[in-house]
């Protein structure tokens, strides 16, 4: 039975549902549990807290489409170390508002995972069979050459000249237009995001889904756990209204990494004998030069981010190139007044290339607050992580001067607002920086409910099985015991998907 | 002598808190556009600091008040969740009512942001983005970042840089040849 997405609109009263499995949260991994369950033969019932969206739906305006499709509006920050961090909360989750990048974790950070972690399974040969099955659905594939724009392919000409590797990213996209919008929402609909993909195959093998649902309590009994209830929620203003149940036999929570460890706090500290749920919080922090050049390179024209560079990623960091709304790409913009026009004005002929840094030593928790279901996030910018971002930043410097580029931004404190030389860039590998000078943004997270083979030290085993709770899984990037240095989405659906066939044996 | 030290004492604190009240809650000006969410004193900062870091002239023609920032950053305001309400306007107060302690330059700098002339606001913002203090910069990287998802939003902003979002459509042409999405086209609604 095909059946369709429910939404706000349709719920009358309070409502009970059974099932065989009940999986909280349509993002990336969630969506793929339901799917693969479903056409496994499984009653499942997907639950996603947000609200659909379609093309009409997508604001170009950033700050009103933040609004709309972010927790906290967009505006989520850690403490500690501020930095934003941004969730989203709609039907497929963060695969709606990112840039579709799909990379697969290389084989020594996952060596390291199960060298680390007491893992046996984790290996790459381990998650290759996974990773294909999800690149095979997803029409996962290199950016194509048409749709880079000139703001990629001058990133693959500073590579070039430098002698270091670079390669057209391999995305989840079908027939890309070149917007730019990822970020915003896909109006080309090129995007495929797994609420027009994973979901629909998940309602078409007969799985339900409810949008509007937020989750917020595991239902467990002798040890089991037995089900999830919560409220519904108006879209956009939260307002809940009517309570539902849904009783079933297992529970995969997908909530993401903030929201699932809060969830799990909030249902009496469930699973948490080793203490490590809402622990070990970790992101990869971003930095960004913004370069300008003489020629015209119209970078709202262009795959979001189609161009990178894997080359440093045993020093700490990946590269790549950005597009966002113009006014997220001037956050990091120094300057203010005519300043700040003057190099507004330049935009049409910069590029903005950012890296990701693999800051393992920098880790943080996420605690529930009395009152509501928004985390309290606390981390901190390590110390000895700094230089990890300080090189990259040289490294992307470098590359854009090979590229021909006359100045570049960093908005860095304690480097000049302009560069214009790599003489002057010397201050980013030669000066001890302080955390607070960087501007960063962390979007990839991870490790609140980190896998280990041991249950004393981890909250589920390689499989999402919780350690203390039967029948409950998790299938989010929470589980990643430490950063993947890559963009993360790919390596969280494998895992999920190895995830569903571990539920699904046990049903 | 004692209940002279203390009229005394009574008299200065009546007449700080009077000062106090009149630079807080006076003389701000009247709204100029119906505002749902911004008070009057907030948009009137808002105006003020919009214009202090979009001036007029310049490499791009509007300015931050022609861009009808106060607006936009009242929609905004509209649509975020209550807490982070919350956290916007207590940073539009704190950067509002900064320099009644630590002054603009001049002798007339002990005045509420939205009062002071424009070279003293310019320099009052220019304390906060260059200063030694990390949260006092990441103020301003707020209030600078409110302002300019305002300032870059705007048609014509967005337009003169040659950024105006392009009519995207499944199967439709590449975005670098496809018109001006109408909304942001400059005979668009």
């Amino acid at each position: 039975m095909t059946g369709a997405v429910r939404v706000f609109a349709d719920y009358r009263g309070d409502s009970v549902e059974d099932a065989d499995v009940v999986v909280v949260g349509s993002g990336p991994g969630g969506a793929v549990v339901a799917k693969e369950l479903a056409e496994a033969g499984h009653a499942v019932v997907l639950l996603e807290e947000g609200p659909p969206f379609t093309p009409d739906d997508f604001e170009l305006d950033v700050a009103i489409s933040m609004a709309r499709t972010m927790r906290e509006s967009g505006l989520r920050t850690t403490l500690g170390t501020v930095m934003p961090t941004m969730q989203a909360v709609c039907l497929g989750g963060g695969s709606v508002v990112n840039s579709a990048i799909c990379v697969r974790a290389p084989e020594f950070v996952l060596d390291e995972w199960c060298e680390r972690y007491g893992l046996r399974r984790t290996t790459r040969a381990d998650l290759d069979p996974h990773y294909d099955a999800v690149g095979d659905f997803l029409g996962i594939a290199p950016t194509p050459e048409a749709v880079l724009g000139r703001r990629n392919t001058l990133f693959r000409e500073g590579c070039n000249a430098l002698g270091y590797s670079s390669e057209p990213i391999l995305r989840n996209v079908r027939d890309c237009r070149g917007s730019g919008e990822c970020f915003t929402g896909c109006r080309a609909r090129a995007k495929q995001s797994v609420d027009i993909t994973y979901v629909p195959a998940a309602l078409r093998a007969g799985a339900r889904v409810l949008t509007s649902a937020r989750v917020e309590q595991v239902l467990v009994a002798g040890g089991r756990a037995t089900g999830v209830k919560g409220r519904f929620v108006e879209p956009f203003t939260g307002r809940a209204t009517g309570s539902f149940e849904v009783r079933a036999r297992a529970v995969v929570l997908a909530a993401g990494c903030m929201a699932t460890p809060v969830l799990l706090k909030k249902s009496g500290d469930l699973a948490n004998r080793s203490r490590q749920v809402g622990e070990n919080l970790r992101f990869h922090p971003g930095v960004a030069i913004t370069a300008f050049f003489e020629e015209e390179v119209d970078p709202s024209f262009g795959a979001t981010q189609g161009y990178q560079s894997l080359q440093f990623l045993r020093e700490g960091y990946k590269l790549e190139t950005l597009w966002a709304p113009p006014a997220v790409l001037a956050v990091r913009m120094p300057g203010s007044g005519h300043a700040l026009k003057n190099r507004l004005a330049r935009l049409p002929r910069s590029v903005v290339w950012d890296a990701i840094g693999s800051c393992n030593r920098s880790v943080g928790t996420v605690r529930s607050r009395r009152r509501g279901f928004s985390p309290r996030l606390s981390w901190r910018l390590d110390r000895s992580d700094v230089p990890i971002l300080s090189r990259a930043l040289y490294t992307l410097t470098e590359i854009a001067f090979a590229a021909g580029a006359r100045g570049v931004t960093t908005g860095v404190q304690g480097v000049p607002d302009e560069i214009h030389s790599l003489d002057a860039a010397q201050v980013l590998r030669n000066k001890d920086f302080h955390p607070a000078d960087f501007v960063t943004g962390g979007n990839h997270a991870f490790c609140t409910t980190r896998m280990h083979g041991d249950s004393a030290r981890g909250v589920v085993d390689e499989f999402g099985r919780c350690h203390d709770v039967e029948n409950l899984y998790i299938a989010d990037t929470g589980v990643f015991p430490q950063c993947p240095s890559v963009n993360p989405m790919w390596t969280g659906m494998a895992l999920a998907h190895r995830t569903a066939a571990s539920v699904s044996d046990a049903l | 002598m004692l209940s002279a030290t203390l009229g005394g004492g009574f008299v200065l604190v009546v007449a700080i808190s009077t000062w106090v009240l009149v630079r807080v809650f006076w003389g701000h000006g009247p709204p100029v556009a119906p505002l749902q969410s911004l008070s009057r004193r907030e948009a009137a900062f808002v105006r003020a600091a919009a214009a202090t870091i979009f001036p007029a002239g310049g490499a791009v023609s509007p300015s931050g008040g022609e861009a009808r920032i106060a607006v936009h950053t009242d929609r905004w305001l509209v649509r975020v969740e209550p807490r982070v309400r919350l956290l916007m306007r207590l940073l539009f107060f704190l950067v509002e009512h900064a320099t009644l302690f630590f002054p603009a330059p001049g002798l007339d700098g002990f005045r509420r942001f939205s009062s002071l002339r424009p070279d003293q606001r310019e320099a009052a913002l220019e304390g906060w983005r260059t200063s030694r203090l990390g949260p006092r910069r990441l103020a301003f990287q707020g209030l600078r970042a409110i302002l300019t998802m305002g300032y870059l939003s705007h048609p014509p902003v967005l337009r003169e840089l040659g950024l105006a979002p392009r009519k995207v459509e499944p199967g439709g042409p590449l975005a670098s040849e496809a018109p001006i999405d109408p909304r942001y086209a400059e005979t668009g609604p």
